[in-house]
């Protein structure tokens, strides 16, 4: 039996131990902080799940299939390796030369005026002065963006149909029916109809891009210049495109990679023709595979596009990150 | 009358604003309705029978038809049960991966860290594309064409990486004070994660699933390719098939584009900012 005192006591005692553990583990974690690299099998079990998954449905993959190029591959027949063969005829594959030019027109569309429209736009918007019309603009521009991709290609697939189209019937209603044509089935117009897949292209990321970019330049800036006298327009082009940089070359990034991936309308509405006036590179792989069996060709078109895709992006991020020491040093 | 009659400049300056702002209202609220014309379009289409669709091409004309939306309904319903059997369990499978996987590689210190984190990285720069053909065969090797794991797999694999990379991060900014509070009180690391990490990533936990469910939703060539059963088409491919039964029925056709679209525009209406955060998802990522 222990009296009330000793009670008393031992429970301080208790607390007064538990005090110096605590201030032990306290020191424990401080002094860890520089902490040794461990070896904790717990953790690799932890992370298992994750390796595993990527490992086989994508590492894998991407590796088989820069083996694959240098095979002939077909299903039911053993595999033959050929070394450079499948390169060498990609070397005289005009079909998959001619859809690089498509990409290079795609390239150079993403990256002009599906750029000029989205900015355009959110200067537009950061110049409203209420900001619930703001918000509310902001909602209504970026709304199509809630569209399933499908649906937007359809639906433009409906605006050029030749005979109920909605352009074609806009054109014959204010008198112009002399322009009215079968816009996809045109090989002169067929990439350029593509291209203008849900204009005017505001509800896109580089509207995000910019958005966020102008936001975040933060007020002052603007003001200083407007009392300085600074015009909207030359505030435009000394103040808000080069405080953009960052975010400009984040896009030319991504378009990079987007870009070379180009195909899903070309697919749905065109399947690449007509006279493979909208052939695009991973038409042309699933072309090869799907329906010429040649899954060894298809390994080494897909790898080139790859590697291809590697290299520029590295490229890309290389020159960016050169520039962005050099804004850090003024 | 003489000081009346000239205008004050300020109110002059101030009437100028104010078209200026008129002006610019009117132009955005213009391109807005430029980029929604071919979903407005859309949306009174598939109201109107084929006579109505032939006699009032523009308008509206009453009553309206909903036997279009029947029509729609009974030959796309299937394809509404197997993606949304695809989105719930490709967004269970990529929460519980990001999250396990991001605590253990953002909390821990182990032989290796940094390269696993970089290996999954890289997979960020690696084109779908580059795996398509080989990731066809190894699925027809492991006998899954044609099931409903075809799907799904794959598309864990490639909306985990991202998951990963922004729970890493988010993990990463919670204040170091908070675990090492939970270590004195004796926690565990299981405790640490169920108690602490899980609760506080709720915001990037609907950014995440908002961008798979999008991404998943719009996935086209992957469930095209690998699926022949009409019923284990998803949403995107099934309206592709959809479209070819009902060519020249435009009021039906929309109705199903309208169909495709709903939840998504569901989502973009009650949980905008989580969708908008989903969409600009990647860029967090690549910023850095």
């Amino acid at each position: 039996m222990l009296t009330s005192v000793e009670r008393f006591m031992g429970t301080n005692f208790r607390l007064l131990r538990g005090k110096m553990a605590i201030a032990e583990k306290v020191e424990k974690v401080k002094k860890n902080k520089p902490q040794r690299k461990r070896f904790k099998p717990i953790l690799y079990l932890g992370l298992a799940p994750l390796f595993i998954t990527l490992g086989l449905f994508s590492y894998y993959p991407a590796a088989n299939g820069l083996t694959r190029a240098f095979f002939d591959w077909r299903f039911f027949e053993p595999s033959v390796f050929i070394g450079l063969e499948n390169f060498r005829t990609m070397l005289g594959d005009d079909m998959w030369w001619e859809s690089f030019k498509h990409i290079f027109i795609v390239f150079i569309a993403a990256t002009t005026i599906m750029w000029a429209l989205p900015l355009l736009a959110v200067e537009m918007l950061i110049s409203i002065r209420s900001l619930r019309t703001q918000h509310i603009l902001r909602t209504l521009l970026l709304f199509p963006l809630a569209f399933p991709v499908i649906v937007t290609i359809y639906m433009w697939g409906f605006i050029y149909h030749p005979n109920r189209g909605i352009l074609n019937t806009a054109l014959q209603a204010v008198g112009l029916d002399s322009l009215a044509q079968n816009w996809l089935g045109d090989p002169n117009t067929a990439l350029y109809s593509l291209l203008f897949i849900s204009f005017p292209w505001i509800a896109s990321l580089p509207f995000f891009v910019f958005l966020t970019g102008l936001q975040n330049i933060g007020t002052e800036v603007f003001e200083a210049a407007a009392i300085d006298g600074c015009s909207r327009m030359k505030r435009f082009f000394l103040i808000d495109m080069p405080l953009l940089g960052r975010q400009f070359r984040l896009l030319f990034f991504l378009a990079t990679i987007s870009v070379l991936q180009f195909g899903t309308s070309g697919y749905v509405l065109t399947s690449g023709g007509p006279d493979n006036a909208t052939m695009f590179p991973i038409l042309r792989i699933i072309g090869v595979a799907f329906n010429g069996g040649d899954w060894g060709y298809a390994a080494t078109l897909s790898s080139t596009l790859f590697i291809l895709t590697l290299a520029l992006s590295t490229v890309i991020l290389f020159i960016s990150r050169g520039e962005k020491q050099n804004v850090r040093s003024l | 009358m003489s000081v009346l009659s000239k205008p004050n400049p300020r109110v002059r300056v101030n009437q100028r604003r104010k078209t200026e702002q008129r002006i610019l209202i009117f132009s955005l609220g213009f391109l807005a309705f430029l980029g929604l014309f071919p979903y407005i379009f859309m949306l009174l289409t598939s109201f109107k029978n084929t006579q109505q669709f032939v006699d009032s091409y523009w308008g509206l004309p009453l009553p309206l038809s909903f036997e279009n939306y029947a029509a729609a309904w009974g030959q796309t319903k299937d394809y509404f049960v197997t993606t949304f059997i695809v989105v719930g369990a490709t967004i269970a499978a990529t929460l519980l991966l990001g999250l396990l996987s991001g605590f253990i590689l953002s909390r821990f210190v182990f032989v290796g860290r940094n390269f696993l984190f970089t290996c999954v990285g890289l997979l960020l720069m690696v084109p779908w594309i580059a795996a398509l053909i080989p990731l066809f065969v190894l699925s027809k090797d492991l006998k899954m064409l044609n099931t409903i794991w075809v799907l799904i797999v794959p598309m864990i694999a490639g909306n985990a990486v991202l998951s990963v990379i922004l729970f890493k991060n988010f993990i990463d900014s919670i204040p170091q004070e908070l675990f090492d509070c939970a270590v004195v009180f004796g926690a565990s690391g299981p405790q640490i994660f169920r108690y602490i990490v899980v609760p506080l990533s709720y915001p990037i936990v609907g950014t995440i699933s908002l961008l798979t469910m999008i991404n998943v939703w719009n996935e086209f060539f992957w469930p095209l390719l690998t699926v022949t059963d009409d019923s284990l088409r998803t949403i995107s491919v099934g309206i592709s098939f959809f479209q070819g039964q009902n060519e020249t029925d435009y009021g039906a056709l929309m109705a199903g584009y309208t169909l495709a679209s709903i939840p998504l525009l569901f989502l973009f209406t009650f949980l905008s900012k989580h969708f908008l955060a989903g969409i600009q998802g990647g860029l967090s990522v690549s910023d850095k």
